[in-house]
């Protein structure tokens, strides 16, 4: 689904700070949505912390740096953390080429999958959500 | 907002003030300036690829990582910084990275007016006079806050700027300091001596503030209390040790000095098949520009490198595939064991 020129595809959960998760199986893979990816522009540096990090629901447990900010990635469930894309090492524009698919940040082992039916989903949760941060974005 | 306008600190307050205040969730502006000089990486670096550590330890200038961006920089007393810290959800923080800098470069811009400097915005965080940068600025997320840090350059010591990064050779150092002194210009350099000698630090402070307040409301001087002294004391340990100092940054290719926005003076090494290429080179808007090849590979005709060079001077970065293509199908020469993808890697940024 395209919203204003940002590419928010269905099917998927995103947290509130605009990182999409996807449910395969019983694990959950996330990364940046497009309109942050747009938001920040090149993205230099991605924090990839070791596998079994504990996550806690709404905490930080990454940081990623886009050449003029340094934000936070927060815990879009509890769980665990399973694998980092160390792809991002080298090259974390692969973000900004392709945040749905190679671009893909970490794996997460939920403790509980069904936590994903918190976030927002579903065609008309994302357009209203994402219309209601373009608004407040072009405030400045 | 509370201001914190406490001159010259030591040099370990001027990096944990503003980390302490964010992370007590404490709005606030900070006025300060370390009263010695020290080396400051950015979040993501690597200390051992970006700082000529040896020199700092036989030189007494210690080295600190923070957890704003940006690269390595030599900060000292003749640099006054400003540090402000606001809640996340607090409506004057500008959601768009362009927009934030924008908003809170402005009191910035008038303080250089009011002192006789027509500074300007360059998005998306430079402050430059003509061509040259005369302010830096960086921002994160650090707690519950937006921290926004920057500086007035009153003078610079562009010598030791150049010796405390870590650099491969001479040339190449005097190359980036070369490229330092031409880029980056201070409020002395640009009111000359006579005029530069009618304002100091706590005057230029004052106008700070004046022009903060107008963007932020009425400051109210504070002291700092026993909760921030014991906050930085905490991050004392965790944020000034080589845990934390030496912790796995960001490897890069060759060495890359970021000298301002869209400026980069780059020294790569390549082996190729047929032998070691070297190349110093600059990126400047994109553009590829002071081009300088050498190695131990054989070519024929001697000065075939030289035109390689010619042929990627002024050629955008993009373009750099294209041109050394072309220039493999087209020109008759011979350099075994040197194909043109060695050339791409070299000069791919």
């Amino acid at each position: 689904m395209e919203i204003r020129g940002y590419n928010m595809p269905n099917g998927l959960y995103y947290e509130a700070h605009h990182y999409w998760v996807k449910v395969e199986g019983d694990i959950l893979v996330m990364g940046m949505d497009d309109f942050a990816q747009q938001m920040a522009g090149k993205i230099v540096y991605v924090q990839l912390p070791f596998e079994g990090k504990k996550l806690s629901f709404g905490n930080k447990f990454a940081k990623v740096e886009s050449g003029k900010w340094v934000g936070k990635v927060f815990a879009p469930v509890s769980g665990e953390l399973l694998e980092s894309n160390q792809e991002l090492e080298m090259d974390p524009t692969i973000i900004n080429q392709d945040c749905y698919g190679s671009g893909w940040m970490y794996k997460i082992k939920p403790n509980d999958v069904g936590d994903v039916e918190n976030l927002i989903h579903g065609a008309e949760a994302v357009e209203k959500w994402l219309l209601a941060d373009i608004e407040r974005y072009q405030q400045g | 907002m509370e201001l914190y306008n406490l001159g010259k600190v030591p040099w370990e307050e001027s990096q944990l003030m503003y980390h302490a205040l964010a992370k007590l969730g404490r709005e606030s502006l900070c006025l300060l300036s370390p009263a010695t000089p020290y080396v400051c990486i950015g979040f993501h670096q690597d200390v051992e690829q970006e700082v000529d550590l040896e020199f700092c330890r036989n030189n007494d200038i210690p080295v600190f990582r923070r957890e704003v961006g940006g690269g390595a920089v030599f900060l000292d007393g003749n640099q006054l910084f400003f540090q402000l810290i606001i809640r996340r959800d607090n409506p004057i923080a500008s959601k768009r990275i362009d927009s934030f800098y924008r908003k809170f470069l402005q009191p910035v811009i008038e303080v250089h007016y009011r002192i006789g400097i027509a500074a300007e915005y360059k998005p998306i965080n430079d402050l430059i006079v003509g061509t040259r940068k005369i302010s830096g600025s960086g921002a994160a997320e650090i707690g519950e806050c937006i921290v926004f840090v920057g500086n007035l350059i009153l003078d610079f010591d562009y010598d030791t700027m150049s010796k405390v990064l870590k650099i491969p050779d001479e040339k190449f150092r005097n190359k980036v300091k070369k490229t330092i002194e031409e880029n980056l210009s201070t409020i002395r350099r640009e009111l000359g001596v006579s005029e530069y000698e009618k304002w100091d630090a706590k005057t230029l402070n004052k106008i700070l503030a004046e022009e903060f307040e107008k963007l932020l409301g009425p400051l109210t001087p504070a002291d700092k209390n026993d909760e921030l002294i014991a906050k930085m004391k905490e991050l004392q340990v965790s944020m000034i040790n080589d845990a934390w100092l030496y912790q796995k940054g960001k490897r890069v290719e060759g060495r890359v000095v970021k000298v301002r926005s869209g400026l980069k003076v780059v020294q790569r090494m390549h082996k190729a098949t047929g032998g070691l290429i070297r190349a110093d080179f600059s990126v400047e808007d994109g553009q590829i520009k002071n081009v300088f090849i050498s190695g131990d590979y054989f070519c024929f005709p001697r000065d075939l490198v030289d035109r390689l060079a010619a042929n990627l001077e002024g050629c955008s970065i993009d373009n750099v595939s294209k041109v050394v293509s072309a220039f493999y199908q087209k020109e008759d020469f011979s350099i075994p064991g040197v194909i043109a993808d060695d050339w791409k890697q070299v000069f791919m940024i």
